[in-house]
């Protein structure tokens, strides 16, 4: 019986192992550390000595999660867009397999390598600290974990719905949106789009903050729901039309 | 009875007006028809992929797509049943594991020894890619051959198998008749006509 479940999942594995969906990820722990150090060294210079090493940690955990998300959501729309297009899949669909797994094989998948990518880089960026600060880091790694989810999630949709190219642009705006209505400047005035742009910059600018951080982890994961509940609609939908 | 496929008023129009007839076990039916004549429509259909216009099609009793129709049947495709980004032993083991019901650790030697028999030991750890179309598609039919089916459905079987392994791919489709009911969707001339116990004309 499991193999039928997990017929997907193992694939789909094996296929984000490669080298081709690996590679951005791979760059990321020592791109940040690179940073974490600079910023550090920098900082000691009392070039950049504007923050406290307690901000410094958050702020590396931030950029971690930050880029960690654009790369899981770009790479994410031309995984599921290229993976649910194929005529393999398709044709995989005759075996005796469950069909809703592969809807949640797939993306079970890429949230499990992107989770492995967001805890080496967080540890990376942890690693390069001089010292951790004292601060409510295991909070800070949860709330800032929402937005990988979110981005495996609207990869997943948008991979469904229209091309791998189409999909990435679209997400890329979607995260900006999210990002620059974090700043406190930008922050939404009326309720409604408080709820409805995605609060990835907010989330990040009030991580510390309780308990509007855990808010905003909430409110991001109840997007993510929402966005998954219709990709898996729509999966549904596709394998009786095709 | 029950006829193992059973194809009741089937149609896909303007290609197909109607199409009627059953598959029982032991039998080797060939439907033939020219390019475009909705054949690999007709194959969707029988593999649950695609809707038909009418629910006209049983297979092992069941509604084509669901579970009982899938476990015990093999649908082999014209455009291969291979990831590019997998290596072909890997799913084939996958696949025959998945057929037989047991984890792939127990179907590798029989794999192994299929390869080596076929004579494609040395290209099995490849991607699909780097294989010719004529290993491919012996590749696709390894399945028939390697667990027992009831229902075999085959798309242009020896399409692009090439001559120098007709009888290989032969061998793998022939023995599957004893036990299952198999039809196979081919065009004129191909050599599985021959060996045909009746014949379908769409």
């Amino acid at each position: 019986m499991s193999g039928r479940m997990f017929f997907y999942y193992k694939s789909s594995i094996l296929l984000l192992l490669r080298t081709r969906w690996m590679g951005p990820y791979l760059l990321l722990p020592p791109m940040l550390a690179f940073m974490v150090y600079a910023e550090a060294y920098l900082s000691a210079q009392g070039v950049t000595g504007i923050f406290n090493l307690q901000q410094r940690t958050v702020l590396a955990i931030w950029n971690a999660s930050l880029l960690l998300t654009l790369i899981a959501g770009i790479k994410s729309c031309l995984f599921f867009s290229r993976l649910w297009g194929s005529f393999w899949f398709r044709n995989s669909l005759s075996l005796p397999v469950s069909r809703s797994s592969g809807f949640w094989g797939p993306l079970l998948a890429a949230l499990s390598v992107a989770t492995v990518m967001y805890l080496l880089t967080t540890g990376a960026v942890i690693a390069a600290l001089p010292e951790i600060g004292r601060f409510p880091w295991v909070q800070v790694l949860a709330e800032l974990y929402v937005p990988v989810i979110w981005a495996v999630s609207a990869g997943a949709l948008l991979g469904l719905i229209t091309s791998g190219t189409a999909g990435s642009l679209f997400f890329v705006a979607l995260m900006l949106l999210g990002f620059l209505t974090g700043m406190p400047s930008l922050y939404p005035s009326s309720g409604w789009l408080q709820v409805v742009v995605p609060p990835v910059g907010r989330i990040m600018t009030l991580s510390l903050v309780f308990p509007s951080g855990l808010i905003q982890a909430v409110l991001l994961l109840v997007h993510s729901v929402i966005v998954l509940t219709l990709g898996r609609f729509l999966y549904s939908v596709g394998i009786k039309r095709k | 009875m029950t006829p193992y496929i059973s194809i009741g008023g089937y149609s896909d129009p303007p290609r197909i007006p109607h199409l009627s007839f059953e598959v029982n076990r032991g039998e080797l039916v060939a439907l033939v028809g020219g390019p475009g004549s909705g054949k690999s429509n007709l194959m969707k259909c029988l593999a649950g992929i695609r809707k038909s216009v009418r629910d006209s099609i049983r297979i092992l009793g069941s509604v084509p797509g669901s579970m009982r129709s899938r476990e015990r049947s093999i649908f082999v495709f014209q455009n291969f049943n291979y990831a590019p980004d997998i290596f072909v032993r890997t799913q084939l083991e996958q696949r025959i594991s998945l057929i037989r019901g047991v984890p792939s650790r127990e179907v590798k030697d029989d794999v192994h020894n299929w390869c080596e028999r076929m004579k494609l030991l040395d290209v099995c750890m490849n991607y699909p890619g780097k294989l010719n179309l004529s290993q491919l598609q012996l590749f696709s039919l390894a399945p028939v051959f390697l667990t027992s089916p009831s229902v075999v459905i085959l798309d242009e079987p020896l399409r692009n198998v090439s001559v120098s392994h007709i009888d290989s791919a032969l061998s793998l489709i022939l023995p599957a008749r004893e036990n299952a009911a198999v039809l196979a969707l081919v065009q004129k001339l191909s050599p599985l006509l021959e060996k045909a116990d009746r014949i379908v004309t769409v």
